[in-house]
């Protein structure tokens, strides 16, 4: 009997799926929100705020009194950055110049970066010291800086390991800003694609009545809700993988971690967004109201998540908002995973928030959804 | 309360109407019929079946015709019926059988394979009361089925509820039509405020308040104040 009757919520679930997809694909319309706005959205912040950064003007202030900084200079001078044709760096050479001086420089603007090489660098060198560089960076672009700092690092690496101290005073991060980013713009757009499109379908279901019929069907209200959720699900990762394969082809973004557990994150994640959207779409009473009470859910996580900064960087209090909003796990974790290769265990944190959170939302929305559709 | 305290029987195979001005409960009352909402307190059986007990048998015998036209608007005429069709799980082969003798029926067979979104108002409405019988349910019930249709489709609804009838099945409605109240109706309920204020046959009804027509007769109980 029992069995029979989850085939038959099954069954129902699925012709409920079924039916979405059909109507999904009809509106060719929805492509553009689907899959070509999260790109536009990684092309303009990633190419506008990190991506490849060019035409970078740096100033060497060379104090060296020997001849072995000369081969580091021009390394700097002729770097080429991967992906792009174009050097990195615009410099222009000096002397004498003291640290606060070269400080003053970049406070007002003048350079991005300022490398100090001290007096004793080759001495230094002769006697298996290790000489120390100070590379003073543009901390307001944090975008660049992150860069410059990666990309000496690389070419200080390639020379004798750890015989050269680099000194980066304040700096706070170390990635591609395209790296960062990707992983939090694939759950902002699973986020909002979920909880828009679930909401739009309830309540625009309600509003032309459609699913007054549906519910005088022998249909269960659960197996309609688990008919739109399975359909977001199947939507949501295949737009995921869509979109981190764009990420890796136009923008040579790394996935170094797992596809089942960035999957998995999304799967938890997606549970929550879509109780979400009925949860919304069951207290609006049409779908303009639906639209402005869902901005209210969505702007902030946009915003207050650390998508577009690291929440290192933000104040106290609006870290603090940050921890209340759910797409902030999802987005660590899917960093964690994507651009640090960890695995399950250090995710797992993440997770159970995730969960909690989704099975919170999805037991609310059914509940809401049971008595007022 | 926008229902209080009514009771009525239906007897199966007969066209019963429920009149009333706005607000007077018809639409509750329906709800609660069709399953959809809970009444706070009494009992309604459907088909010998308790309502909040039987809620999903009773919705596999029932067929309701919304008020609203209430078709997806891009899937096309047989999608809506196919969709339909297997929530109520027909078989297949019924239910393209059925489908195809429905569209014949209400004339939209070359339409078949169109999206639903394009169609006119009269053809939305024929083919939500298709919708509503692919499962061949014993009671249908009907909320104002003719409301701002043309003549002609308004026929063709009635021609097709005569037909259902004829074929057994209990026919449910509400209008504010008093004329195809009159015409159609076995039995008439006219409820006002919530409540039941007369059930009987229009000829009856029309008798008891000396009047000709069952408009008079629906005026002399409910009062003449407009109701919003």
């Amino acid at each position: 009997m029992i069995e029979m009757n989850l085939k038959r919520e099954l069954r129902n679930s699925w012709i409920i799926m079924v039916k979405e997809f059909k109507q999904l694909f009809r509106k060719k319309v929805l492509v553009v929100p689907l899959f070509v706005f999260p790109i536009v959205m990684i092309v303009f912040f990633g190419y506008g705020m990190g991506g490849t950064v060019n035409h970078i003007s740096m100033l060497i202030v060379n104090d060296d009194t020997g001849v072995l900084s000369n081969t580091l200079v021009q390394e700097l001078g002729t770097f080429i950055p991967k992906n792009s044709d174009i050097k990195m760096f615009e410099i222009t050479y000096t002397k004498d110049m003291t640290q606060s001086e070269a400080e003053a420089k970049i406070n007002a603007g003048e350079y991005k970066a300022i490398l100090l090489i001290p007096e004793d660098y080759s001495d230094s060198i002769v006697k298996n010291e290790k000489p120390t560089l100070i590379l003073l960076i543009d901390q307001s672009d944090t975008t660049s800086s992150g860069i410059i700092v990666e990309v000496m690092k690389q070419i200080l690496a390639k020379r004798q390991k750890d015989s050269i101290l680099l000194t980066v005073p304040e700096i706070y991060g170390s990635l591609k800003y395209i790296d960062f980013l990707t992983p939090a713009v694939i759950a902002l757009t699973v986020f909002f694609g979920t909880v828009m499109s679930t909401g739009y379908a309830v309540a625009g279901e309600r509003e032309d009545g459609t699913i007054v019929r549906i519910l005088m069907t022998p249909i269960s209200r659960g197996a309609v809700i688990f008919g739109k959720t399975m359909h977001q699900l199947v939507l949501q990762l295949a737009r995921a993988v869509i979109l981190i394969l764009a990420a890796i082809l136009i923008f040579g973004v790394t996935m170094n971690g797992s596809w089942l557990l960035v999957a998995l994150i999304l799967v938890i994640f997606t549970f929550g967004a879509v109780g979400m959207g009925i949860a919304i779409s069951a207290k609006s009473e049409d779908m303009t109201a639906f639209q402005q009470v869902s901005m209210l859910f969505t702007l902030p996580s946009m915003f207050a998540t650390g998508v577009f900064f690291p929440l290192s960087s933000v104040p106290d209090w609006m870290r603090w908002i940050a921890y209340f909003i759910p797409l902030t796990y999802a987005n660590d974790a899917m960093r964690i995973v994507m651009v640090k290769g960890q695995g399950l265990e250090a995710i797992m944190g993440d997770l159970i928030i995730l969960s909690v959170f989704s099975v919170i939302i999805f037991a609310v929305a059914i509940n809401l959804f049971r008595r007022e559709a | 309360m926008a229902v209080d305290d009514i009771s009525f029987d239906i007897y199966k195979g007969e066209i019963f109407g429920m009149i009333g001005p706005n607000g007077a409960g018809k639409s509750t009352t329906f709800a609660m019929m069709t399953t959809l909402i809970k009444p706070t307190g009494g009992s309604i059986k459907v088909a010998g079946l308790d309502i909040e007990k039987d809620a999903e048998k009773i919705r596999g015998i029932i067929g309701v015709v919304p008020q609203q036209h209430s078709l997806y608007p891009d899937l096309t005429a047989r999608e809506n019926l196919e969709l339909m069709g297997n929530l109520y799980d027909v078989p297949k082969k019924v239910m393209e059988e059925r489908i195809d003798y429905y569209l014949k029926l209400i004339n939209l067979e070359t339409h078949a394979e169109r999206f639903t979104g394009g169609f006119s108002g009269g053809m939305k409405q024929r083919l939500s009361v298709i919708s509503a019988v692919i499962h061949d349910p014993e009671i249908i019930f009907w909320d104002e089925p003719t409301t701002g249709l043309d003549p002609q489709t308004r026929q063709a609804i009635w021609k097709l509820a005569g037909k259902f009838n004829r074929e057994g099945k209990t026919l449910i409605f509400t209008t504010h039509y008093m004329e195809e109240a009159d015409k159609m109706c076995n039995r008439v309920a006219i409820m006002n405020t919530g409540k039941l204020v007369a059930l009987d046959t229009p000829e009856n009804l029309k008798k008891l308040s000396n009047s000709t027509n069952l408009e008079e007769v629906f005026i002399h109980l409910t009062g003449e104040e407009i109701r919003d």
